[in-house]
């Protein structure tokens, strides 16, 4: 069997892009987005498999699980200062999550995605 | 033949001993009084110039670290316009203690000198340490330079969230004083540092 450059490029493009696409929806930098949540002292109010003040980082992306906006709600969640509702049924604002450069969007995304991997 | 002529120390100090043949008591005295205030206002005056930001960061060293991280802190820049510099945090105000940290300060001259932390990576390899020993001087003081600006008592459950402000009460409850809990508010946390699970 004889391949044909001109029509191998293409498959082989398609195939790497796949891959490359594929691999970055689940490249979540683990200790990238422990650092920032620590230094935005999340785990204060939340725990990764307990409640705290805040659900558990489990029972959020339960919650959003199989939802195609659930990385956009909980980027709104954390950035916007929207209301959180706490145990006793009281609001209060979230806190707004700052990054180092401030508003680096791949670091607000890398946190989220890491919990929803949780 | 041998020399007895006493040395120069032996000499000036012979000097210094001997009542003033020469001068008033009172010259004596105004001139010392006068010296006194001159050198103790030289003194301070160096001590104040060691305590400015821009003696703090005229090391790269500083400069490029903990600077730049303290820049995007709500201690650098906030809605009321109230800035905490370098020293706010890291030197006490009053007067013995901040005698006590200038004198350990020149350990960190020594530091320069030896190069311990003259480059971002050498900075970053030390934080947990460098870090460690700050929050260990902050937690023996009770806070104390936090205190020159925060207090429990001044916070107002109708303006403070509610949940900061139940922290803040429980924490007052049990001894706790700021640095038992916010570290890392004005650089970046050691990637070292573990959060210690208070719930």
């Amino acid at each position: 069997m004889k391949f044909h450059s001109d029509k191998l490029i293409p498959v082989v493009a398609v195939a790497v892009s796949a891959l490359a696409f594929s691999s970055a929806a689940v490249a979540v930098d683990a200790d990238a987005a422990k650092q920032l949540a620590k230094q935005n002292n999340c785990f204060k109010c939340h725990a990764i498999d307990k409640d705290k003040d805040g659900p558990a980082y489990h029972k959020v992306a339960e919650k959003l699980k199989g939802k195609a906006d659930a990385e956009e709600k909980l980027i709104h969640h954390i950035t916007s200062g929207e209301k959180a509702k706490f145990p006793d049924g009281h609001e209060e604002e979230h806190k707004i999550v700052k990054t180092s450069p401030p508003h680096d969007e791949a670091q607000i995304k890398n946190l989220v995605d890491w919990i929803l991997a949780q | 033949m041998a020399n007895d002529k006493p040395g120069a120390i032996k000499r000036c100090w012979t000097a210094l001993r001997k009542p003033s043949a020469k001068y008033s008591l009172l010259a004596l005295l105004v001139v010392g009084f006068f010296s006194g205030i001159f050198f103790w206002g030289a003194f301070n005056t160096g001590m104040e110039a060691t305590n400015k930001l821009e003696f703090c960061i005229g090391c790269h060293e500083m400069r490029d670290t903990v600077y730049q991280e303290y820049k995007e802190t709500i201690h650098y820049s906030n809605r009321t316009g109230v800035r905490a510099i370098c020293s706010d945090c890291h030197v006490p105000k009053d007067w013995t203690h901040k005698m006590i940290r200038k004198i350990q300060a020149s350990k960190e001259v020594w530091g320069k000198l030896t190069g311990f932390v003259d480059t971002p990576a050498k900075f970053e390899a030390h934080r947990m340490e460098l870090a460690t020993h700050e929050w260990a001087r902050m937690k023996a003081a009770g806070s104390r330079e936090c205190l020159n600006c925060h207090n429990f008592d001044a916070m107002s459950p109708e303006l403070q969230k509610q949940t900061p402000y139940k922290k803040h009460m429980k924490a007052k409850a049990e001894g706790k004083t700021c640095i038992d809990c916010h570290k890392g508010i004005a650089h970046h946390l050691p990637k070292e540092y573990e959060e210690p699970d208070d719930e």
